[in-house]
């Protein structure tokens, strides 16, 4: 093997058979992160490409979807030139007892059953969109591509106490959200019990 | 070993629950906080307030969303100008 092996055919058949299969998982995941198809477009493009250009420095045997989701996320923070450095502390466990603490309040003022009154899938998208990064690409990662923490740090590069932190700290973001959007839906804790809001 | 009479208190065992939610505690770590669960009326309807919130999170995924036929073409033409040939 010779450092330009991926330009020959038999690389170029594995790319074929290894990397270009997860074109729907990389497309689906530059759309959560992008929310725009052009934009998402662009990112998949960019990120096939520079796969294929680096695709000799990819070990056999190792996770290719892993590997492209790498990718997939450093091109769409290289196409928005930002990633917002977090200048608070990152504690996993502060974050969970935070996030529970959340639910203890609602338990308290009467608003724990307002999220079993309204429809939690488009809600949940519709807060998914508007979760800030990195916190979003945790939670992506993690809650819905089905990785471990580990997979999570190695594909953004950072480690696994900092993935907690962020994915903990995502998840009670998206409740919160949860809870303003059934708030603005009408639901009050005073509706306990009903289920939906007045007609 | 003595791990099967350990216990945890409540703000360990809220401390870990996205983890043991996750998967992701060691073997024995899990089953300190299953057994913190068992038997705290506490902290069970935390673990399954958050049950809940994670089976609606992994449902809202785009799992329909494919990558478009315009766009796998642009992407096979792309690669070609890169020398691609399989």
């Amino acid at each position: 093997m010779t450092a330009s092996s991926h330009t020959t055919r038999e690389g170029d058949q594995r790319f074929e058979a290894e990397a270009l299969p997860y074109m729907d998982d990389v497309y689906r995941f530059a759309l959560s992160l992008t929310r725009d198809p052009s934009d998402a477009d662009d990112v998949v493009q960019e990120t096939f490409l520079r796969a294929y250009r680096s695709w000799h420095t990819f070990q056999p045997g190792s996770d290719a979807r892993r590997w492209l989701f790498t990718i997939t996320r450093n091109v769409f923070l290289r196409s928005r030139e930002r990633e917002k450095r977090l200048v608070d502390l990152e504690d996993g466990d502060l974050e969970a007892l935070s996030s529970f603490a959340v639910h203890s309040q609602m338990v308290r003022d009467g608003s724990d059953q307002i999220l079993s009154r309204i429809d939690l899938g488009p809600a949940l998208r519709r807060a998914l969109d508007e979760l800030d990064e990195p916190f979003k690409s945790a939670v992506l990662l993690v809650d819905l591509e089905d990785q471990s923490y580990e997979a999570a740090s190695q594909i953004l590069g950072i480690p696994i106490g900092t993935v907690r932190s962020r994915l903990f700290r995502g998840r009670r973001m998206l409740q919160d959200k949860l809870i303003t959007y059934a708030r603005d839906a009408g639901f009050s804790t005073a509706q306990r019990g009903q289920r939906g809001p007045k007609e | 070993m003595t791990d099967c009479n350990r216990d945890i208190d409540c703000r360990t065992a809220v401390q870990k629950l996205w983890d043991y939610l996750d998967d992701e505690l060691t073997p024995e770590r899990m089953d300190d906080v299953r057994r913190h669960l068992e038997r705290c009326g506490s902290c069970l309807p935390h673990h399954d307030y958050a049950r809940v919130f994670l089976a609606a999170l992994s449902a809202a995924r785009e799992g329909e969303a494919r990558a478009p036929e315009q766009l796998r073409r642009r992407v096979m033409d792309n690669l070609r100008a890169a020398g691609f040939n399989a």
